[in-house]
């Protein structure tokens, strides 16, 4: 525990026109240089995807994921969508092998967005490549305005800044913090970035069976 | 090499000197010695004094002799120099057992911070006295003998009357929480939180505000020991600049007489910094200047403005 | 039954195939005393430390075989701790000749939504119980002496009782599987509380009937 609360927001970046996955990534790296910003390191974040082997009460399996980000080493988050969430340390992912006669990992589902780290005055960007079964399906991009922790408040600043980098490709106000009154951002955990990058990566993947994404 | 041939010059000189002077005294207290005896013992009277004043003159010439002498000697011994900084202090460093008194380095030492002092201190009383900055009341009245009186009224007030004014502030603006710590003895630190934007740590004396700190709303105001941390700054850029600016806001409400006035301008002002990450520049329009939001509040308007835009 | 203790499957982080090793016995409340004094004595210097824990032990039932249990304790005096999950595997049958009881275990510390998750993974409530006791360290052994409460209305760990007169006492370490040292040392461990306590292996599946 004790990460920092504050406000971000993960969007997709569709490729650019005629290009590949890769070089609009650099497109937004230069961008993001010359802005002026900092590369500082890299990231990970990766989601496996589990579903229940039949229950007893005969209902509908859900999905649950595990997933992991590079920004909090030594935690797992496990989620349902929509449903309650757990954070829990790195033995989770024993507990889930323990566990694999009730809860079958969908080894085609792994899904993992690796990139670089920017730093910009408050400012943390994250650009990185979501993969899904070795190939490269989309772009994703975290901002995160650190000194802020009501999302709502610094939205329209959050969204000048991405448009200095990322033209008309601004995303709306996140769903996980429209819906909370308060718009607080999850005390102490990464709840909401986990619930956002789950939604790109289900996105993506959708759009990976759709067949509208290939080049 | 050469200063050793000269220190043994000098010192043959000092010994020829020093027996000179022995000679001089001799020769002086020999005049005495005469003049005292006086004309006795002699056979008449007229030989008594041709003999007397023979003698005498033999004796006084004696002396003239030895004074010349010893003058010339001075001469040779030569003045100390006038010139060494530390005059004949300086002459300390002619000791050649520097291990033993380590006198002569330490004070030069002393002289080089005495004179660096002086020099500041010179520097410092030219500032001062051009800037109008009057922080307390008693340099208002510059005669000394005010002094003693306007002092109890504004620097020295009760606890509680302190407790009372924060109190006061405190219920005029609900949205801002001030707590009131009084760590060290009566002084009074303020934990100022405002909404969910920041925390600003204000240091009290009396009813002055000495210092101002302004963080994030999430992050750490106590230190590990759980004391109020007073001195790590932001790890945010925008709250270091809010930082600056609350201190440039500090040294400018000053009403020394009306000190409750002065925090009460100065809670108003920093309240204006709730719409700190939802207010655009009222200059420029932009919500981002250099990746910083708007952090200046105008003292009068507390408009919001980009710290370039305000000039 | 369940899963082997070495996995083929990919896992990102954690210790994978961890084992407890063992020994339990039990002491009357008049005998507590003496025992905590020699404890201390044996132990590695530290402030002795004491705990309440409210244990809530979760099975989750499959179509076929024996239900998946887990174990989820909350510290009912440090409430802003995280909760501790445990899953504890079967004994290994195996040697004989081995002086502890030795099983799998995999701890995982979660956040406090554990209760809500593992309803929504399936698991149900079996049983829950209070247990306070005190808690000491000599290298990497853990002894642990205390006491069952029964939680007499579902959820309320106000209102307990004593399960009995006397207090469990737990001799356990945790170690990566193979090291089979390590029970060496509990065995001559144990050997130094009796006649205080009998420190024993005890089957609990052999004693469930």
């Amino acid at each position: 525990m004790g990460v920092a609360t504050d406000t971000e927001t993960v969007c997709h970046v569709p490729v650019a026109e005629g290009k590949s996955v890769q070089q609009t990534v650099d497109i937004v790296h230069k961008k993001l240089e010359q802005l002026g910003a900092v590369k500082h390191g890299s990231f990970c974040v990766d989601c496996e995807t589990y579903h229940a082997t039949g229950n007893a009460s005969g209902q509908p399996s859900k999905l649950l994921y595990v997933m992991h980000n590079s920004e909090t080493p030594l935690s797992c988050m496990a989620l349902f969508e929509g449903g309650p969430c757990l954070i829990a340390d790195a033995n989770f992912d024993v507990l889930m092998v323990k566990l694999k006669s009730h809860f079958q990992n969908a080894k085609g589902h792994k899904v993992e967005c690796r990139g670089s780290r920017y730093r910009y005055c408050d400012f943390l960007i994250k650009v990185g490549t979501v993969t899904m079964s070795s190939s490269a399906r989309g772009i994703s991009v975290e901002v995160e305005y650190c000194p802020c922790i009501v999302p709502g408040d610094c939205w329209n600043l959050m969204k000048e800044f991405m448009l200095s980098f990322l033209g008309t490709n601004v995303p709306e106000l996140p769903s996980v913090f429209a819906a909370k009154p308060e718009g607080l951002f999850a005390p102490a955990d990464c709840v909401d970035t986990m619930t956002q990058y789950l939604e790109l990566f289900n996105k993506l993947r959708k759009l990976q069976i759709s067949g509208s994404n290939v080049r | 090499m050469a200063d050793a041939v000269s220190v043994g010059v000098n010192l043959d000189a000092f010994s020829h000197a020093i027996s000179g002077i022995q000679a001089l005294r001799s020769s002086v207290s020999r005049v005495f010695e005469s003049l005292k005896d006086g004309m006795k013992n002699r056979d008449s009277l007229e030989g008594r004094e041709k003999l007397f004043l023979a003698e005498f003159q033999d004796h006084l010439q004696a002396v003239n002799r030895d004074l010349s002498e010893l003058e010339r000697l001075s001469g040779l011994v030569g003045r100390p120099s006038e010139s060494h900084p530390l005059h004949n202090s300086g002459l300390l460093s002619l000791d050649p057992v520097q291990d033993k008194t380590p006198l002569y380095s330490q004070l030069l030492q002393a002289y080089k911070w005495s004179n660096k002092l002086q020099y500041h201190a010179g520097l410092a009383s030219s500032l001062l006295n051009q800037q109008s900055l009057k922080r307390s009341a008693n340099q208002m009245g510059a005669s000394a003998k005010r002094r003693p009186k306007v002092q109890p009224s504004t620097l020295v007030l009760p606890p509680h009357y302190v407790d009372d004014v924060i109190s006061r502030i405190g219920r005029m603006f609900p949205d801002m929480n001030i707590e009131l710590f009084r760590p060290n003895g009566t002084s009074a630190v303020l934990l100022v939180t405002l909404g969910k934007v920041l925390k600003a740590i204000v240091v009290m004396r009396s009813l002055f505000i000495d210092r101002t700190i302004v963080r994030g709303f999430n992050e750490n105001i106590y230190s590990d020991d759980g004391k109020l941390d007073l001195w790590t700054k932001s790890q945010y850029q925008v709250f270091q600049k809010v930082t600056d600016h609350a201190t440039t806001a500090l040294l400018h409400y000053q009403l020394p007489q009306m000190p409750d006035v002065v925090v009460r301008s100065f809670m108003t002002w920093l309240r204006s910094y709730m719409k700190l990450f939802q207010a655009s520049c009222q200059r420029c329009g932009r919500f981002l200047q250099e990746g910083l939001p708007p952090t200046w509040r105008d003292f009068r308007t507390l408009e919001a403005s980009h710290d370039t835009c305000r000039m | 039954m369940e899963a082997p203790p070495v996995t083929v499957m990919p896992v990102t982080g954690g210790t994978i195939n961890m084992m407890e090793y063992l020994l339990q016995g039990s002491v009357l409340d008049q005998a507590l005393e003496s025992l905590l004094h020699r404890l201390r004595g044996l132990c590695d210097n530290m402030e002795p430390e004491t705990f309440t824990d409210h244990e809530l032990v979760y099975l989750l039932k499959g179509q076929q075989g024996n239900p998946f249990i887990l174990r989820a304790r909350r510290s009912l005096s440090h409430p802003n701790a995280p909760w501790h999950l445990r899953y504890l595997g079967q004994p290994e049958v195996g040697d004989k000749s081995r002086h502890a009881l030795v099983r799998n275990c995999v701890d995982v510390a979660a956040s406090h939504s554990l209760p809500e998750f593992l309803n929504e993974m399936g698991f149900r409530m079996d049983h829950e119980f209070v247990t306070n006791g005190h808690i000491f360290r000599k290298g990497g052994m853990k002894i642990v002496v205390s006491k069952l409460s029964r939680v007499l209305v579902p959820g309320n760990t106000e209102n307990t009782e004593r399960l009995s007169l006397s207090y469990l006492v737990e001799l356990s370490v945790l170690a990566p599987a193979g090291q089979d040292t390590v029970s060496e040392d509990m065995r001559s461990f144990a050997e130094q509380l009796k006649p205080l306590v009998h420190l024993e292996k005890i089957d609990p599946s052999k004693q469930r009937h």
